[in-house]
């Protein structure tokens, strides 16, 4: 962070319109990358499978879900049911017979598919009444996926996962599953990263602000809602297939609920709508604090000696998480990203105090 | 078609509706106010229970002064969460202060467990547990009185938005800026409407609590509640009354010929259903005004 | 040392259980560790709260199984689902004692799993059994209503009530309510249109509270309204004690104070400020299932040492409690025999009656249509086997 944005001069449109123009951003994406293939080797397998194998995937569905809120401005409050079509559509392909490459495509067709009936409501209306509309077709496809025993399995509704085989290796270690999912996260992330840099992105941005403006200037609201639908939509299949075969292994409806979807909308919120970094942040933020604090608690209970009833143990990082998302947006209502940003401007002209927050 | 069948449903499916009403109604005074949808509605109700539980049993206070000290109580709650949390959210992006809303629902769900007991308790209104029954309808005593509640409790607000406070409160939202202009205290007309939605959940939340028990799943209320909210248009307090009573009837009466034959309860899912039709029938709900808007 | 992880729900869906459980089970190994532990070894527990989701319970149980914790249970049927895979291929064991997989009795597809409870399967068989006699054997013609949740859970009995139904000749109508129940009426407006001459209701939680109330507003005799294990005095509670007389449930551990092993609970645990939680859970219906998993566990871990001498990992305690037979904890549950392909213990159980007070013994410990549960048994097993491909 402690770098200067000075000396950097494009000279030609390649140059300015690259991703990273600093190199000193260029340098540390790849020493994130490296460190992100590299953990496997690096980190103990519980911090690796239970912390960053299920964050790098809940980022990507997060990222997937941001492209629809923070770039396109449409509320989406079922995405967890599009991750289960994937997840279930996923499985079932592999089931039949189809290689997991494929399979994962498919997924993600159907997700886009049935994403965009979804994406149908939101051409009628916008704000909370679009949430509603999404909530409802949430409770359908829940009700679908966990009324037909062909699709949920059986009457346990529990499906396990068939072992993947990508480009004919079997996957079974707890690394490969990790690089699995750790490459589809990059792919996503590029995608979003450059999402901002095109006609696609910009005219989803000219939607946001105002669909009726947009149309003005020749921006056709109607596709770009629906195409904003569709690819969110297949990037989220995608994700809940790699949820499913990457990490849970064994999927059930509940993992799909609603309060995923809330949990899915709350990672975008609080780490900040349209912003790459942010998902990261945000899916960091909403995963893993409950179980962070969860633990310290149980640690400083166990510390002190305190003879508390487990329930209370319990709800205090309830409270503490409710807290923290509170104290987060009153903070900075623009999300983690912003908080970022802010430390990071701070910084720059450290120690003068001439940056205006 | 067994007419003393569909007749009982639809009596009891209009109560519950009038039960969820109350619930939604709070959403719908806030949202009328600030243009926010209050998602801790749910556990606010949770809380109201709480209270009143903890009046009347901790405290050992007489029903006809536990209750209406509970209400007050629940009044000074919601004008206090818009003092500490809302306030500072002014002319923030909305759907920040939802997410906001939404925090407080997982604050107030631990906390107020955490501080009362997690075990379920048992709230007693002293409402007959027999049926009443009217021919060969079985209507349900504490639904009936629940529903009456909520049916007087959404008249008077009705006739609350005609009163000269009812009138600053419209004014508020229907433009923050310009009330501000002609010298209305715009924060404190928000704030009064957290109070009056604090006071509608603690209805709802004593009357569901008398029914189910009262600890945490009464926050769950909230999705119920907010689909109504909606369906009869947020801006709009006769909507809710109506849009309750639509849901309350049709997720009664169509379950109980759909279910025999899908195998399974249907509720959910006509409930679903009949919201999205109104959606793409109707954007902003059956009563919702409709805003025009400009580039 | 013997570490045993309790990574529960405590804040979620299972509220309604997990703190009297926890307690139980939490007190039970507190007895133990005040009179010396086993053989030598004391036990160490290790609690936390799981939200019912299954992302935490994966990391719970990540971080457990890296402490070296030879036994879990989640006592969350989603978290246990989610992890059974897991704990298969760590050899970690998992109690699911009335809750989980039923097809998880069957030991040889799911070595490391233990039930050790009766399935709700069994549950479903013993109580149209107990109907049966109740109507002399005889149920041609009769009425059965089910009342259930509408989730895998509410529906998981289904299959053993229709084959019973198109054995004993009763006529089954089936509803379901939305989860989580906390509205019904619409529901039991259909059932009283039946006429039922039985009612059973399946739910859990605080649908099991509005299903006892409900019936008692529509009239069902209660003392013809069965439900499975989930129903207590806290349910019985909410709907008025003696409004609710009369109401009956299958039970799998006894209930209540006047067994030797809770007093010995009362007098060594509670009794010197110990317990974990209030002292008048003590001796409630879920206080003494949490204290019967805790006693079958630690039954399990002293067949482990006698077996195996100072070595105590998943694989030996498996065996362990593959080896406890006819083990009935003081008369707190049926004697319970586990062997390497029956992970249910027998599946016996009986039939409790609220008397206004307390929940009162109808019937002795029986378990019935055993053959019909392991059909059904094998077959989801085996569905598992094929599907992990």
């Amino acid at each position: 962070m402690f770098y200067r944005l000075s000396g950097i001069k494009p000279v030609s449109y390649a140059a300015d319109a690259q991703l990273w123009p600093v190199p000193f951003d260029r340098s540390l994406v790849a020493v994130i990358i490296v460190l992100a293939v590299a953990a496997p080797y690096v980190l103990p397998s519980l911090y690796l499978g239970s912390y960053l194998l299920p964050w790098i995937i809940w980022a990507t569905a997060a990222l997937s879900l941001n492209l629809l809120m923070g770039w396109a401005g449409q509320i989406h409050l079922g995405f967890a049911a599009v991750m289960a079509i994937g997840a279930y559509g996923a499985i079932h392909l592999v089931r039949a017979g189809l290689p997991f490459e494929l399979a994962l495509l498919g997924a993600g067709l159907l997700s886009a598919l049935i994403g965009l009936v979804f994406g149908a409501a939101a051409l009628r209306v916008k704000g909370l009444y679009l949430a509603v509309s999404t909530l409802a077709m949430q409770y359908m496809i829940d009700w679908v996926i966990s009324h037909v025993p062909a699709i949920s399995g059986g009457s346990q509704a529990t499906l396990q996962t068939p072992t993947i085989r990508l480009l004919g290796l079997p996957v079974v270690s707890e690394a490969g599953y990790y690089w699995t999912a750790l490459a589809i996260c990059i792919l996503v992330t590029a995608f979003m990263l450059n999402v901002e840099r095109t006609s696609f992105g910009r005219a989803l941005v000219a939607v946001r602000e105002k669909d009726f403006a947009a149309a003005i200037i020749g921006v056709n609201a109607f596709y770009y809602k629906l195409a904003a639908f569709w690819v969110s939509s297949f990037l989220g299949g995608v994700s809940g297939a790699i949820l499913a075969f990457c990490y849970y292994r064994a999927v059930t409806p509940e993992q799909f609920h609603l309060d995923v979807s809330i949990q899915a909308v709350a990672m975008v919120i609080v780490g900040g709508m349209g912003s790459v970094l942010g998902s990261f942040l945000g899916a960091g933020l909403v995963l893993l604090a409950p179980i962070v604090l969860n633990n310290l608690v149980v640690l400083a209970v166990r510390w002190l000696d305190l003879s508390l009833p487990s329930e209370i143990v319990a709800l205090i990082p309830l409270i503490l998480y409710g807290g923290l998302i509170v104290g987060f947006l009153l903070l900075e209502p623009l999300g983690l990203a912003k908080v970022y940003d802010n430390v990071r401007k701070y910084f720059l002209a450290w120690p003068f105090r001439n940056v205006q927050r | 078609m067994d007419i003393a069948f569909l007749l009982e449903l639809s009596a009891n499916g209009i109560l519950i509706g009038l039960m969820y009403a109350l619930i939604a109604l709070g959403i719908v005074l806030i949202f009328k106010s600030s243009g926010i949808a209050n998602l801790a509605q749910g556990a606010m109700a949770m809380v109201g229970a709480y209270v009143a539980w903890a009046l009347l049993v901790l405290a050992g206070m007489p029903l006809w002064l536990a209750i209406p000290l509970s209400l007050a109580i629940m009044f000074f709650f919601g004008t206090g969460i818009e003092r500490v949390a809302l306030r500072p959210m002014v002319g923030q992006p909305v759907i920040m202060v939802v997410m906001l809303t939404l925090g407080l629902e997982i604050l107030l769900r631990g906390l107020a467990p955490a501080i009362f007991g997690t075990a379920i308790k048992r709230l007693d209104l002293g409402i007959p547990q027999a049926p009443i029954i009217v021919g060969p309808v079985l209507i349900n005593t504490a639904y009936l009185v629940s529903g009456a509640v909520a049916l007087g409790l959404v008249l008077l607000s009705i006739m609350f938005f005609g009163t000269r406070l009812g009138t600053v409160l419209r004014a508020v939202s229907d433009d923050q800026m310009a009330s501000w202009s002609v010298g209305i205290f715009v924060e404190r007309a928000i704030g009064l409407s957290w109070g009056l939605a604090g006071v509608a959940a603690a209805f709802g939340g004593i009357l569901w609590g008398s029914v189910q028990g009262v600890d945490w799943t009464l926050s769950l209320l909230l999705i119920k509640a907010l689909a109504i909210a909606i369906l009869g248009g947020l801006d709009s307090i006769p909507g809710v009354l109506i849009a309750g009573v639509i849901i309350g009837v049709l997720e009664s009466v169509v379950p109980a010929f759909l279910d025999p034959h899908v195998g399974g309860g249907t509720r959910d899912v006509v409930a679903s259903l009949v919201i999205l039709l109104t959606v793409i029938l109707r954007p902003h709900g059956l009563f919702g005004r409709e805003d025009i808007e400009r580039v | 040392m013997v570490k045993i992880g309790l990574a529960q729900d405590f804040t979620a869906v299972y509220t309604f259980v997990t703190s009297d459980y926890n307690q139980g089970q939490r007190d039970y190994f507190t007895l133990i560790n005040e009179r010396g532990g086993i053989d030598g070894y004391t036990l160490q527990v290790d609690v936390v709260d799981t939200a019912n989701q299954p992302q935490r319970g994966i990391e719970a149980y990540e971080r457990m199984k890296n402490d070296g914790v030879v036994l879990v249970d989640f006592l969350s049927t989603p978290v246990s689902r989610a992890v059974v895979p897991r704990a298969l291929k760590d050899q970690v064991n998992m109690m699911t004692i009335m809750h989980g997989r039923s097809d998880a009795a069957d030991g040889e597809t799911f070595p490391f799993i233990f039930p050790m409870s009766p399935l709700y399967w069994s549950q479903a068989a013993s109580i149209v059994k107990y109907i049966a006699d109740q109507e002399n054997g005889d149920l041609k013609g009769k009425k059965i209503a089910f009342v259930g949740i509408d989730s895998p859970f509410g529906r998981e009995p289904l299959p053993i009530f229709q084959a019973l139904a198109d054995k004993e000749g009763f006529e089954l109508s089936i509803f379901h309510y939305p989860s989580p129940g906390n509205e019904q009426s619409a529901t039991w407006t259909s059932v009283r249109r039946v006429r039922p001459d039985w009612t059973i209701i399946w739910g859990a939680g605080v649908g099991q509270t509005v299903s006892l109330r409900e019936a008692i507003r529509n009239g069902i005799k209660l003392d013809r309204l069965v439900s499975n294990a989930w129903l207590s005095e806290v349910d019985t509670e909410i709907a008025g004690r003696e409004a609710a007389k009369g109401v009956l449930r299958f039970e799998g551990v006894a209930y209540g104070k006047d067994l030797p092993i809770i007093q010995a609970i009362e007098n060594e645990v509670v009794a010197k400020g110990k317990s974990a939680g209030p002292a008048e859970k003590v001796g409630s219906s879920y206080y003494n299932i949490g204290v019967a998993g805790a006693a079958l566990v630690v039954e399990g871990i002293r067949h482990a040492l006698e077996k195996a001498p100072g070595k105590l990992a998943g694989p030996q305690l498996k065996a362990g409690l593959e080896s406890i037979a006819n083990f009935d904890a003081q008369g707190l549950m049926p004697p319970v025999t586990i062997s390497a392909r029956d992970h249910q213990g027998g599946g016996k159980g009986r039939i409790c009656q609220w008397d206004g007070t307390r929940w009162v013994p109808k019937t002795d410990w029986y378990a019935a249509s055993q053959d019909l549960v392991w059909e059904l048994v094998r077959k989801t097993a085996q569905e598992f086997k094929a599907s992990g491909n």
